[in-house]
């Protein structure tokens, strides 16, 4: 019994030490970690990022970054340049043998064609690895899993994403996760020619207080617009944009109290009441020759700006880049403004309210970086590293949304920031200097390709007219972020066309509408008509 | 001697004025174009106030920038070069597969020719379009897994692709011009001990040249115009996507788009202007015994 006893002892002292020498020789041969977590702590975490991709053998991260827009609009990509060689210098300061290269930064004009690329390419994995659009395409690449969801990730940044104004947040989700972060976004003014305004005895100063509190409503701009063009003073009351992508237009339909989106059913409402009230005052405006009847045909270039800078209008529904693009570009009489002109030819205010008792308003279309479902994967070890290449990914999002990256934005392309923290900053006049002699920490390559742009557009005016407008946003209303809207905006545009040729009256072309979205099975499905036709309604 | 010598000469200039009055639209459109490229403005109707000439434009393009002010410079040389590769790539495999298959079907009596004659011209009734999808879905499961290869092998596919759509046609065309070769010429190589693939090569070939360099150029153009397939598979960008992907009249600044265009219009009148004897040759069918 004793010699068992002793055996025993001595066998379980043997399988001590042999399975301290197993662990001994584990330790030495661990498999580097795979996992990061993220703590909030930005240098922190790229820090630790670096340490977990450099024991995995990479020294070099690739990435890709799509964008689209207009031509001034550029930082929507280089802000991706401009974060990856921040991340970048934190690693080299830390001796950290690892770099990001921006492979590939694919710009194009046209977003819905961006988005129609994105959405051929990404199953193949050909598309960017950030993607920076419209939040309109949102959902549907949220839904058909194309990006990445970032909710977890953003717990941690919970302060960054406090910064960002809360609508622009809303607006960047997809059934209450977080798919992207806001890059910019904009207000579609009332503009009104000053020098057209004075010979007509329309006090401008007084006119953005009025309309923001409702006194000032769309009769009153027709009083004024006709005002004007009869005593001659302007050949247009009022110009407006064209064409179904541009949602300027269905500012009426929320000014007149409307919506267009149920948010408990989730499909897109024709709001008849307010519906015909916009396409009455459309109507009333053509037919007493304030507005060109065949203006949804009016070229751009040839047309509709140059009425607009040339002072041959009172009014103008535009948008907030319309500031700098008449700066830019040769719309008065083959030049283009100096800013000194925009700002003594036009005022701006809120899209008034439809009546009284009803509230202004404005529209956003806040463009969105988001992540590719599948970024990062043109690098080594993706399937062991996916979790750390996404993680890095949004903390490149992240650093592009610096307050100089965005306010930098904002000022050459005259849209709005989307940061509290960047409005502050297009204010500093020290700043702004210092942008304007391009006399920032900013990417060479970055700096070589705003220099014409930060020249045409970076001065004080441009600025304290893009602080003069951010109220704006407090006011503001989205086009809904539907699959099937494009289909609606459609048939809503034909009948404007129609409303203000004089071919069909108001209640023929809300009858028009109602029959276009019940004769496509699809749209019916997914549209909501609600309410009547206003009975002694009156105007203006 | 004249070419046609049963129509009146009294008539010609009547001809020739319906012809012209018929292509001028086509003529006012392409001049328009051409001029609004050399102009600070897009010139669009007849009244010429519009045109302030400029070569700004063009060294535009040739820098790639698409706009007056900023915008992300493109290298227009490697666009061209990509427009380039697809059309050259087309032009070769749809050459190379109608002239043998046209061959085939007009000399060599095998079972399925008549029913793969009727088969042919169905497919060229099929549109591209229609068969974009299925053709994406091959694309999946083609698709090489190593990044590396993926730019290359979606140069290979569209060419493949955009190729099997002209292939149908051609091999019609070319089944024509091989049917207007007499036979005895293909006899007497046989005769001297040639094997049939000799005989296509060295006889046949030479003597349907007008039909192959016919074949070659519309492949090419169509090689060269496609939007659709280069816009769904290729990675990189052609000069038809590059101009419309930036062709948003808002944004854009016209006559840049106008010089792109233009540029892109060049191999086409350079082609037709190099090749309309050897063509014309063609389109009457027949060759020199």
């Amino acid at each position: 019994m004793k010699a068992e006893v002793i055996w025993l002892v001595a066998l379980l002292f043997l399988g001590v030490a042999a399975s301290g020498c197993i662990g001994g020789t584990g330790t030495e041969t661990q498999a580097p970690s795979t996992e990061v977590q993220l703590t909030g702590d930005f240098t922190k975490d790229v820090i630790e990022i670096g340490k977990v991709l450099e024991a995995n053998g990479i020294n070099e991260v690739k990435f890709s970054a799509w964008g689209s827009g207009d031509p001034n609009s550029v930082m929507r990509v280089y802000g991706i340049v401009e974060a990856a060689r921040r991340i970048n210098r934190i690693w080299e300061e830390n001796g950290i043998n690892v770099r990001i290269v921006i492979t590939e930064t694919h710009y194009v004009a046209s977003f819905q064609d961006a988005y129609k690329d994105y959405l051929s390419k990404q199953p193949l994995g050909q598309a960017g690895d950030f993607f920076v659009n419209s939040y309109a395409f949102l959902p549907t690449l949220a839904e058909e899993g194309y990006i990445l969801d970032i909710t977890d990730y953003a717990y941690a940044y919970k302060g960054l994403i406090d910064d960002f104004y809360p609508s622009l947040i809303e607006a960047s989700k997809y059934k209450g996760r977080l798919y992207g972060l806001p890059q910019d976004t904009e207000a579609r003014p009332l503009y009104v020619r000053k020098d057209v305004a004075e010979k007509i005895g329309l006090d401008v100063n007084s006119l953005p207080e009025k309309v923001k509190n409702g006194e000032f409503t769309w009769s009153d701009v027709y009083y004024w617009a006709k005002k004007a063009k009869e005593s001659g003073a302007a050949e247009w009351g009022l110009i407006h944009r064209k064409g179904s992508a541009h949602p300027d237009l269905i500012q009426f339909i929320f000014a007149f109290g409307g919506k267009l989106y149920d948010e408990e059913t989730g499909k897109l409402v024709v709001d008849v009441p307010a519906v015909y009230k916009w396409l009455y005052v459309e109507w009333k405006f053509a037919q007493d020759g304030l507005l060109p009847k065949d203006i949804m045909s009016w070229d751009w270039a040839k047309q509709i700006h140059p009425t607009i800078v040339e002072g041959r209008t009172l009014f103008d529904i535009g948008g907030t880049w319309y500031w700098t693009e008449w700066q830019t570009k040769q719309y008065y009489h083959g030049r283009g403004l100096k800013p000194e002109e925009v700002k003594d030819w036009f005022a701006y205010t809120l899209f008034p309210a439809g009546e009284k008792g009803l509230k202004p308003v404005t529209l956003s279309q806040p463009f969105v970086w988001m992540i590719n479902s599948k970024a990062g994967q043109q690098n080594p070890k993706y399937d062991e590293l996916k979790d750390v290449y996404h993680k890095l990914a949004f903390l490149i999002l992240v650093k592009a949304s610096d307050p100089d990256i965005n306010a930098i934005h904002s000022v050459i392309s005259a849209h709005l920031p989307v940061r509290k923290e960047a409005a502050k900053l297009i204010k500093d006049e020290k700043w702004l200097n210092n942008l304007k002699n391009l006399n920032l920490d900013l990417d060479q390559e970055v700096k070589e390709n705003i220099k014409d742009i930060v020249k045409a557009t970076v001065n004080p005016i441009n600025a304290q007219f893009l602080a003069d407008v951010s109220y704006m946003l407090e006011y503001t209303h989205f086009a809904p972020a539907h699959p099937k809207y494009p289909a609606l905006a459609d048939i809503f545009k034909e009948a404007v066309d129609k409303v203000l040729r004089g071919e069909m009256t108001p209640k023929e072309a809300v009858d028009y509408i109602i029959q276009k979205v019940q004769a496509d099975p699809e749209l019916a499905q997914n549209v909501e008509i609600v309410g009547e036709i206003p009975e002694n309604w009156t105007f203006p | 001697m004249r070419d046609v010598e049963t129509r009146p000469r009294k008539y010609e200039w009547a001809i020739i004025l319906a012809v012209f009055f018929a292509s001028l639209p086509l003529i006012l459109g392409f001049s328009l174009l051409i001029l609004s490229s050399f102009s600070t403005d897009m010139v669009t109707n007849l009244d010429l106030k519009s045109l302030h000439f400029t070569i700004e434009n063009w060294i535009n393009v040739f820098q790639g920038r698409l706009a007056i002010t900023g915008g992300i410079r493109t290298n227009i040389l490697r666009i061209t070069l990509n427009t380039f590769i697809v059309a050259l790539g087309v032009a070769g495999i749809v050459t190379l597969v109608s002239t043998m298959a046209g061959y085939s079907l007009s000399r060599i009596d095998f079972r399925g020719r008549k029913h793969l004659m009727v088969l042919l011209l169905l497919l060229h009734a099929f549109p591209g379009v229609a068969l974009i999808v299925g053709v994406y879905l091959l694309y999946r499961l083609t698709f090489p897994q190593s990044p590396e290869m993926v730019r290359f092998y979606s140069f290979f596919y569209v060419v493949l692709a955009r190729g099997a759509l002209e292939i149908p046609m051609s091999v019609w065309l070319m089944k024509g011009f091989f049917d207007t070769v007499p036979w005895e010429f293909e006899w007497s190589g046989i005769i001297d001990g040639a094997s049939r693939i000799k005989v296509w090569w060295k006889i046949m070939l030479p003597l349907v040249k007008p039909g192959i360099l016919a074949v070659a150029l519309f492949a090419f153009l169509a090689g060269w115009q496609d939007i659709i397939y280069v816009r769904t598979f290729l990675i990189d960008q052609t000069l038809a996507t590059f101009i419309e992907a930036n062709i948003e009249a808002e944004y854009s600044h016209m006559p840049l788009i106008a010089a792109a265009g233009t540029l892109y219009l060049v191999p086409t009148i350079i082609f037709f202007i190099t090749a309309q004897q050897l063509l014309l040759q063609g389109y009457s069918g027949g060759i020199k015994g």
